[in-house]
């Protein structure tokens, strides 16, 4: 049996997101007071008020980078934190916010939004110079990946309380087809419809199909991914291959852009 | 073996009396697919079914199940529920797989929650008509002469009952008038042309399953492995909807207060990318080929080895539920065609 020697110091830090990922956490109502006691929370960005980075025995970050002073705060708490997890599949991937991630585009929608003139608005020196969204593992070291749109507590409990109790969590990486015959579910692909099932990482209980909605991959990538079958199985099934790249890249986020390495 | 007869008229009758002694499952139509389900009313029924997604399997080796409960200085196991599971409606094809299961989970080393919860299963099974992917008259797995409690066959207005065990015996005995001993020679024939026009309504075959193992075998180093790897998606769906296939991954889950927790069984499929990694990190087989390879060579060539026959049943799932068309048929077709381009004539 494994004994903890101290409660570890967590903390919980939010970048650019719908922040769902902290509220998914607050959600857990049966689980919530278990989990501020049963490790030291120092630090919780959407429960508390003080916004001073801790040193940590594990950061739990959420969000994509988007500006330069997150991108420094992100080092910080890498230089403060034993182990880094990322929250989510914004922090692990960029999340839907990356489609936007080509530098030209970005410059002109920043102009579209905040004027020509070249001149930025005041507040960005609030939060610093606008830069197109990144996964946190563009600019620091990651440990542990915890993906979810928002992350499903069945999948972060167990990774997290074995992280708090000096375990190190094996990953096992399985598409969600795994978790819809675990429910006995028909297969979408077998009737013509889309699903991004094969390619997506499990972990949500195939609660979509399960739901007869198709899986749209918001847990991100699948690491066993065969994309060009994939795509070719949706091919046959009448999307064009253009249909295909943008529902793929949709939660794919810089994966599927290395993937679909050059193609639009 | 018993052989009784009864009539479709009594059929929701037995079915309320078979309630009363467990949790009753069986062929419930949802939508487009089938699944056993719990029966509340005998309405919920439909035999009119090939194959369900899952087999019966969900009952011996479930999906997800915890096999111990840990706190910080102690243990116990968790076995399951002593409640009598009864499942109706099963085909021959299931009742093969459930055999091939027992044979490897009660061998030598039994493991103990399937022991269980054979222990508490009755098998009904009924009798089928095979569609376009039922490859059992293949297997040789198209009829069931045991591994079932009791078999209903069902002909014009009425099953033939076989009762495979003393516990379908017992069944058998409470039913009482349900049943009737005297079948007549007229019934008799009814029976043997049944079986005689089913036996032609097989429309695939798996070709030369006789010697798929030396096939196999002798196109081991074959790229028809490459093509088929090059379509896989490692989705896993094979082998979770294979009737035999069995194996599981086991993973301790903390609960939030970090002071209990339980060892969870999870089903696994060795087309998933990290399956024959060990301790240290090294994977023996981190290309889909290989564990395509893996995969077929076990059931088909390997499982004979060590017990006498493959562990394919034809229910036809792979051949139904592989979004790509890697199954039984095709690979053996491939493989087939390999050894026929070696050889001249074939």
């Amino acid at each position: 049996m494994w004994i903890r020697e101290k409660k570890p110091v967590v903390g919980v830090f939010g970048f650019s997101g719908c922040a769902g990922d902290q509220l998914a956490i607050l959600h857990m109502e049966d689980d919530l007071v278990d989990f501020f006691t049963s490790a030291d929370i120092k630090f919780f960005h959407m429960a508390q008020s003080h916004q001073e980075v801790p040193e940590v025995d594990i950061a739990l970050v959420e969000g994509s980078i988007n500006t330069s002073k997150q991108e420094n705060e992100l080092k910080e708490i890498r230089e403060k934190a034993k182990i880094v997890v990322s929250l989510g599949t914004c922090a692990c991937y960029g999340g839907i916010q990356y489609l936007g991630e080509n530098e030209t585009e970005f410059k002109e929608r920043m102009e579209y939004v905040y004027g020509k003139d070249g001149k930025n608005p005041e507040f960005l020196d609030l939060v610093g110079q606008p830069q197109a969204a990144e996964p946190i593992s563009k600019y620091i070291k990651v440990d542990i990946m915890i993906p979810g749109c928002p992350i499903a507590p069945e999948n972060f409990v167990p990774i997290y309380t074995k992280l708090i109790s000096g375990l190190f969590p094996q990953k096992y990486p399985y598409p969600v087809c795994v978790e819809c015959k675990y429910k006995d579910n028909d297969c979408f692909l077998l009737k013509g419809k889309y699903c991004l099932g094969p390619v997506t990482a499990a972990g949500c209980d195939a609660i979509c199909p399960s739901l007869e909605v198709s899986c749209v991959g918001c847990f991100g990538p699948y690491e066993g991914s065969n994309y060009p079958s994939m795509i070719e199985k949706l091919k046959e099934i009448g999307l064009t291959e253009e249909e295909i790249k943008r529902k793929l890249r949709m939660f794919g986020g810089d994966v599927l852009e290395k993937n679909l390495d050059g193609d639009n | 073996m018993k052989t009784y007869k009864m009539s479709k008229e009594k059929f929701p009758e037995f079915v309320e009396l078979i309630k009363t002694k467990g949790k009753l499952y069986g062929p419930v139509k949802q939508k487009e697919k089938y699944s056993f389900e719990e029966i509340n009313d005998h309405s919920d029924l439909d035999f009119d079914y090939q194959r369900t997604v899952i087999s019966p399997k969900k009952f011996l080796t479930p999906p997800r199940y915890n096999t111990l409960r840990f706190v910080k200085f102690g243990q116990t196991d968790v076995f399951p529920d002593d409640e009598l599971q009864i499942v109706l409606g099963v085909h021959p094809c299931d009742i093969h797989a459930i055999k091939i299961l027992d044979r490897l989970f009660l061998g030598n080393i039994k493991d103990p929650y399937y022991a269980k919860r054979r222990e508490n299963l009755i098998i009904i099974g009924h009798s089928c008509l095979p569609d376009e992917n039922c490859v059992c008259q293949s297997t040789g797995t198209d009829m069931v002469e045991d591994g079932f409690d009791m078999f209903f066959t069902e002909l014009k207005d009425y099953f033939l009952v076989w009762v495979g065990s003393d516990k379908g015996l017992s069944i058998a005995i409470d039913a009482g008038d349900l049943l009737n001993e005297t079948i007549s020679e007229e019934e008799i024939q009814e029976y043997v042309r049944w079986q005689q026009d089913r036996s032609t309504m097989f429309k695939k075959e798996i070709p030369s399953f006789k010697y798929l193992a030396d096939i196999i075998h002798l196109n081991y180093d074959s790229n028809v492995w490459e093509q088929f790897g090059e379509k896989c998606l490692s989705c896993g769906t094979c082998s979770l909807v294979c009737p035999t296939c069995n194996c599981f991954n086991v993973n301790d889950k903390i609960s939030m207060n970090a002071e209990e927790g339980f060892r969870e069984r999870m089903l696994d499929s060795c087309t998933l990318p990290h399956f024959s990694m060990v301790a240290g990190g090294h994977d023996f087989r981190p290309d889909r080929t290989s564990r395509l390879k893996l995969y077929f060579t076990h059931k088909l060539k390997e499982y004979i080895g060590k017990y006498g026959q493959p562990s394919c049943v034809g229910c036809g799932r792979c051949i139904a539920y592989c979004p790509v068309d890697i199954n039984v048929i095709s690979v053996s077709e491939a493989l087939l065609e390999e050894v026929c381009k070696k050889v001249e004539e074939c």
